[in-house]
């Protein structure tokens, strides 16, 4: 009885399948949803977003954090390495946006049979992903254009544009290829799917603990995102971002940009560093081990 | 049912793979893909951040520039150029469009076309550098940075797998058909047929995830034989593998050209 207590553990050899699979499987789906062509009607976006179906599923089976990783891992590598597309930067938010959300709908769930915890879970996951990456794209014109305020109609209309495309692509997106694929396969895996990969179905006997689902990591996440969230919304409520662009930019833009490339410098140096040092250390540990 | 089967005529199983062998080992012989990965790492540690926060437009042109030829060096396909043009494009229409509704007028070109250049310098950087790299040389650039060797082996893994993948994918999908029953009208804008092909698109996964499940577990015990869990994160295996990766004088001439030319366009744009 005492190991049906235990809480849920994998060996690492078993993360690794579940990271494989959810790597494999959703790479595919990302590369097929890729290739398909998108539907335009008028500003109505009817594309194929993603078949976010597969790896909720896989995170609500199995382990959230590996089947995340393995499905964000899975998604640069055979949708944008592969296909030529790789957008540096732009994939690591992405990564880290598309992973979070899994893995917030993977722990959600507390047993596989309820249909209503799924639902929750899937319709969560579109949810937060899609919140980051409208947050993202808001910032990356916020960042990118000099005295937005002073624009008319362009900040409202990133707001609405990026708004419109949110609530698009959870109701068309998240309700079709989430949602619906999600409810149909949960049930049909669950207890089919882990014996193969030589694990025991997760059961309500074999529960997270709570202190692994709130981790600091997680928290600590969730309040950063919802800050940032919090000085867009601060930053389009005040002129306080404009108003400093001008009374400094006017006199002192020279200083601006010798500035910046000074920061971009010291960001290189302090990159260059510390591969260096790593580097050193690396050449030190085999000796270290040598000498214990 | 034309319109579909031009759609699969398109996505034929050996297009697809002629296409990404390309994609990825197409230009191998370059002045760029001769380079360090880790020299084209830093030169695009600059180059995809910095641009977000200049906003001076003769710098920013002068930069422009330079991604131009580096693109051309790098030979890059133009179909990838082509995507790139026509999602800028697109973006910046729609914002033009929009914000004229909420009053604006023509001022908002400028910003907008600045805020296109910037973007357009980022994505350009991004495809010189990840496109001029085979996949070989990406993943031991990014083991050499210190991502971890699972990384490195899911690249490898992917190119191995992807194929045969795509090929048991098609096979589930095929049957899929055989037994299925088309939709006998098309409906408006072929909206029957396209959800009968999207279902069954979705429907395909259920006996894929479950013969995926089977094949990874088969992979993760070949890993296992072989040590190569342990192996992954090992210094001195790394340290073999990474062997070959030398920074030479044609990487140092890179970046010196580099810093050169954007001191150069500072210069110019301090002046006026």
């Amino acid at each position: 009885m005492s190991q049906l207590k235990e809480r849920y553990k994998l060996t690492r050899s078993q993360k690794m399948m579940v990271f494989i699979l959810s790597m494999s499987l959703y790479g595919l789906s990302n590369m097929i949803t890729e290739l398909v062509p998108e539907f335009y009607l008028g500003p109505l976006e009817f594309s194929i977003e993603y078949f976010a179906f597969i790896p909720i599923t896989l995170a609500i089976l199995f382990h959230p954090l590996y089947a995340a990783i393995g499905a964000s891992l899975g998604e640069v590598i055979f949708g944008e390495i592969m296909l030529g597309q790789f957008g540096g930067f732009g994939e690591l938010e992405k990564f880290i946006a598309f992973s979070l959300a899994i893995y917030i709908a993977g722990s959600l769930v507390r047993n596989p049979k309820n249909k209503m915890q799924v639902g929750i879970a899937a319709m969560t996951a579109v949810v937060v992903h899609q919140f980051i990456s409208m947050m993202v794209d808001i910032g990356k014109v916020w960042i990118g254009v000099e005295e937005l305020e002073a624009v008319p109609g362009l900040a409202e209309s990133v707001v609405v544009i990026e708004g419109f495309y949110f609530l698009n692509d959870i109701f068309f997106s998240g309700i079709l290829f989430a949602l619906l694929p999600t409810l149909y396969l949960v049930p049909r895996l669950y207890g089919k799917i882990e014996p193969l990969l030589g694990m025991k179905p997760r059961d309500n006997n074999m529960q997270y603990d709570t202190g692994d689902i709130v981790t600091p990591k997680l928290l600590l996440s969730a309040v950063v995102l919802a800050s940032a969230a919090f000085f867009f919304e601060f930053l389009s409520e005040t002129d306080f971002n404009f108003e400093w662009e001008l009374a400094f930019a006017e006199e002192n833009q020279n200083l601006l940009i010798w500035g910046s490339m000074g920061v971009a410098a010291l960001i290189a140096i302090i990159t260059i560093t510390w591969i260096l040092n790593r580097k050193n250390k690396q050449q030190m540990e085999p000796e270290e081990r040598i000498a214990r | 049912m034309d319109y579909a089967r031009k759609l699969f005529d398109k996505l034929s199983v050996e297009q697809v793979k002629i296409e990404l062998l390309n994609t990825a080992y197409g230009n191998g012989n370059t002045f760029l893909a001769r380079l360090d990965p880790r020299t084209m790492f830093i030169w695009y540690l600059f180059f995809g951040l910095v641009p977000w926060f200049i906003h001076d437009e003769i710098l920013l042109a002068g930069m422009l520039l330079f991604m131009i030829v580096t693109t051309i060096m790098a030979r890059v396909s133009p179909l990838i150029i082509f995507i790139l043009c026509l999602g800028l494009l697109g973006q910046g229409g729609y914002l033009l469009i929009v914000s004229f509704l909420f009053g604006g007028d023509l001022t908002v070109m400028m910003p907008l076309i600045l805020l296109t250049i910037k973007v357009s310098i980022i994505s350009l950087a991004s495809i010189t550098v990840f496109c001029s790299m085979d996949p070989e040389k990406l993943s031991d650039g990014l083991l050499k940075i210190g991502l971890p060797g699972q990384v490195s082996f899911s690249i490898a893994y992917g190119y191995r797998m992807l194929p045969s993948l795509i090929e048991e994918y098609h096979h589930v999908f095929l049957s899929f058909r055989l037994r299925g029953k088309a939709p006998e009208k098309h409906g408006i804008f072929y909206y029957r047929s396209i959800i009968y092909f999207v279902k069954i698109a979705m429907l395909s996964f259920y006996p894929l995830l479950l013969s995926t499940a089977k094949r990874s577990r088969t992979t993760v015990e070949a890993l296992e034989t072989r040590g190569s869990l342990y192996a992954f994160n090992h210094p001195k295996v790394k340290a073999i593998k990474l062997q070959h990766l030398k920074i030479e004088w044609r990487d140092y001439g890179f970046l010196a050209f580099s810093i050169l030319y954007m001191t150069f366009v500072f210069m110019i744009a301090r002046m006026y």
